[in-house]
């Protein structure tokens, strides 16, 4: 029964006893040794693994008690109740915020992507007079802080008429630096074979786009759409200073309700932990992808 | 705001696909005559074979294409992009120089008085400048620790530990980075709430009496860090990780064989190797931590008490939007968009200069 520590193909070469003890005696110390190694590193990993989650916790765990005892300290969840909910509903018109934001949100996704996809494959296919300056100028607007530009950045909007309107958080986020850069990199391992053979079967650079590298580039294409519709539901300047006399972008109606109710905690916890729902359903669902998007903006 | 392409390395692609042998059309990048010819087109106007697939082997490339035609289509299908950005970064970035120059309220129909460098000399004058701008420093350090050097050590730790229990620590650490603004400021103002809330709770039973953090100027500073820092510290991990995973394991066997001790295999491979991540995230951190305390400052302490939590992009804003001041906002704002492009630029020149690549 002990043999069955050792491995098979040492058990088939005839050994002395004394050395077949010997290698169990050390194989079982290497064990104890690696597992025991391991310990500090599963027990910081566990206290930071809390210290991340515990606070998303108790915004639910606060937000899913009766209104009345939003200020217990108890750390088990429980008893269950909807108040807090009810009273958010009630209060404010949360749905019709989070379908706003929820669509303005997918715009400016499904804008920035597609106008990225274009750039990138412009970027990537050809060579071109100019490339490389237009290339800087895609790199260089991003060490432009935001905070720099908001000024003309809302003269303009106001000028067209746009405060307070949900187009007006979009139209100037409708194309992403940053998505250009990243997709081109993609791009740029692309087999040319694919687009050789596309190119002889007579495609145009039209269809090779959206019959060959598009279909090809799905899972890159997915992964990114879904960081970009996370970045447009957590901005928060912007939808802050365009939004500013209208609740309905989530962001800004759930500050004037945090403002409004102060310390009504269950209430408070109720109304954020809608705000981040649709952002949990997309981490809980599509969790690789997420992952994927934001480790490839940071490496590739 | 967190998302941002590693910059160090676009400089040095955007140079290698520069062709210097590419169509030298006298044409230049004429503007594509219909401005706002729909990129659909984009096909049916390519004139004849287009300019070959660069990245190709160039030299067969060549021969099959001896001459590229000069052909719009590639600038037809960067136009979209290129026309928002220079409508949305850079044009409103000139308008901002240009403001810094002149005295206005942001009324429309209030007229925009000329007042020199007057106003870039208040700025420089103004106390709370000076506040901010050493608060941004403190910040900086802070999630230099935070966002970077933790991240380090933990990503080291979780290597140790391997297969499904590394990915669910991952995905859980990495959590925090996705909770909205809106939620994380109400969450830790109900953590650091003086009744009740869980933080004060726990100094309580240590025998400590916190009061309420965000009233206190060393206090509120130091909440902000927290709290911004709980959600970087993920994404800073799951970079670091990301780069640990992309050093091929066979540098360390051999070092390991060749008898190096475990610290040395970190120092002198790990960590070289790591470096182009760890750049990464530095210069991300420097860059970016101005922005991502924003709406934590904005949501939580107001820059307050007395300007002891704020810092200079939110000093922008109050400028701005709070006195109205166009002028002093866009002066303010000019000086550290300088700054920081040259600390950006320092930052390309020293990862070309150190940054270990596993080619």
């Amino acid at each position: 029964m002990a043999f069955t520590l050792v491995a098979p193909q040492q058990q088939a070469v005839p050994s002395s006893p004394e050395r077949i003890a010997q290698a169990q005696r050390a194989l079982a110390a290497s064990r104890t040794r690696g597992r025991l190694g391991l310990i500090p590193a599963f027990v910081i990993l566990t206290v930071l693994a809390v210290i991340a989650i515990f606070p998303i916790y108790w915004m639910f765990v606060t937000a899913f008690r009766p209104a009345d005892q939003s200020l217990s300290t108890s750390l088990a969840p429980g008893p269950f109740s909807l108040e807090n909910f009810q009273y958010v509903w009630e209060t404010i018109p949360i749905l019709r915020m989070l379908l706003n934001t929820f669509g303005m949100a997918l715009a400016i996704a499904a804008g920035q992507l597609l106008v990225a996809i274009l750039a990138s494959y412009g970027f990537a296919r050809w060579r071109f007079l100019g490339q490389k300056t237009l290339y800087l100028l895609f790199i260089g607007s991003w060490l432009v802080p935001f905070q720099v530009t908001m000024i003309p950045n809302y003269v303009l909007i106001s000028q067209a008429g746009l405060l307070n309107n949900v187009a007006g958080v979009i139209v100037p986020q409708l194309a992403a630096a940053f998505a250009v850069m990243l997709l081109k990199q993609h791009l740029d391992s692309f087999p040319k074979e694919l687009l050789d053979a596309a190119d002889m079967d007579g495609r145009g650079p039209w269809r090779s786009l959206w019959e060959i590298v598009v279909p090809n580039l799905k899972p890159a294409l997915a992964a990114l759409a879904i960081m970009l519709f996370i970045n447009a539901w957590n901005e928060y300047l912007w939808p802050s200073l365009i939004m500013q006399k209208s609740n309905d972008i989530i962001q800004v109606g759930v500050r004037s309700f945090l403002g409004a109710e102060g310390n009504n905690w269950g209430a408070v916890m109720a109304a954020s932990a809608l705000a981040c729902l649709p952002i949990f359903l997309i981490y809980v669902f599509l969790q690789r992808y997420v992952v994927d998007a934001f480790v490839r903006s940071g490496l590739k | 705001m967190f998302t941002e392409v590693l910059p160090q390395q676009a400089p040095s692609r955007a140079a290698a696909d520069a062709d210097p042998a590419g169509p030298a059309d006298p044409a230049g990048p004429a503007d594509p005559a219909p401005a706002n010819a729909a990129p659909a087109d984009a096909g049916s106007t390519a004139p004849g074979p287009t300019a070959p697939w660069p990245a190709g082997d160039r030299r067969r490339a060549r021969r099959r294409a001896p001459r590229p035609r000069f052909s719009v289509a590639p600038y037809l299908y960067i136009l979209p992009a290129t026309a928002m950005l220079i409508l949305w970064t850079y044009l409103p970035l000139a308008q901002t120089f240009e403001l810094s120059f002149y005295d206005w309220n942001l009324i429309p129909t209030q007229p925009k008085t000329p007042v020199g460098m007057g106003n870039y000399a208040e700025v420089l004058a103004l106390p709370e400048l000076h506040q901010a701008l050493w608060n941004t420093l403190l910040y900086i350090g802070a999630f230099l620790i935070l966002s970077v050097a933790l991240p380090v050590a933990f990503a080291l730790l979780s290597k140790r530990v391997s297969g499904r229990a590394k990915t669910v620590y991952q995905a859980l650490i990495f959590v925090p980075y996705l909770v909205t603004p809106v939620a994380t400021s109400a969450i830790w103002r109900w953590m650091f709430a003086e009744e009740g809330g869980t933080i004060p709770a726990i100094a309580r039973t240590l025998g400590f009496e916190m009061g309420n953090v965000f009233r206190e100027p060393g206090g509120s500073m130091i909440a902000v860090m927290v709290i911004v820092g709980w959600q970087l510290l993920g994404f800073g991990v799951l970079v670091v990780s990301a780069g640990l995973a992309g050093i091929n394991p066979d540098y360390e066997h051999a070092a390991g064989v060749d008898g190096a001790k475990r610290r040395q295999i970190l120092w002198r491979i790990t960590i070289p190797l790591l470096s182009p991540s760890l750049v990464f995230l530095a210069l991300m951190t420097i860059l970016l931590s101005a922005q991502w305390t924003f709406p934590v400052i904005d949501l939580i302490t107001q820059g307050g008490p007395s300007g002891s939590s704020t810092n200079i992009y939110y000093l922008l804003y109050e400028f701005g939007f709070r006195s109205f001041d166009a002028g002093i906002s866009a002066a303010a704002g000019v000086l550290f968009f300088i700054a920081f492009g040259l600390v950006a630029l320092l930052f390309v020149e020293l990862t070309e200069r150190l940054s270990f690549h596993d080619n």
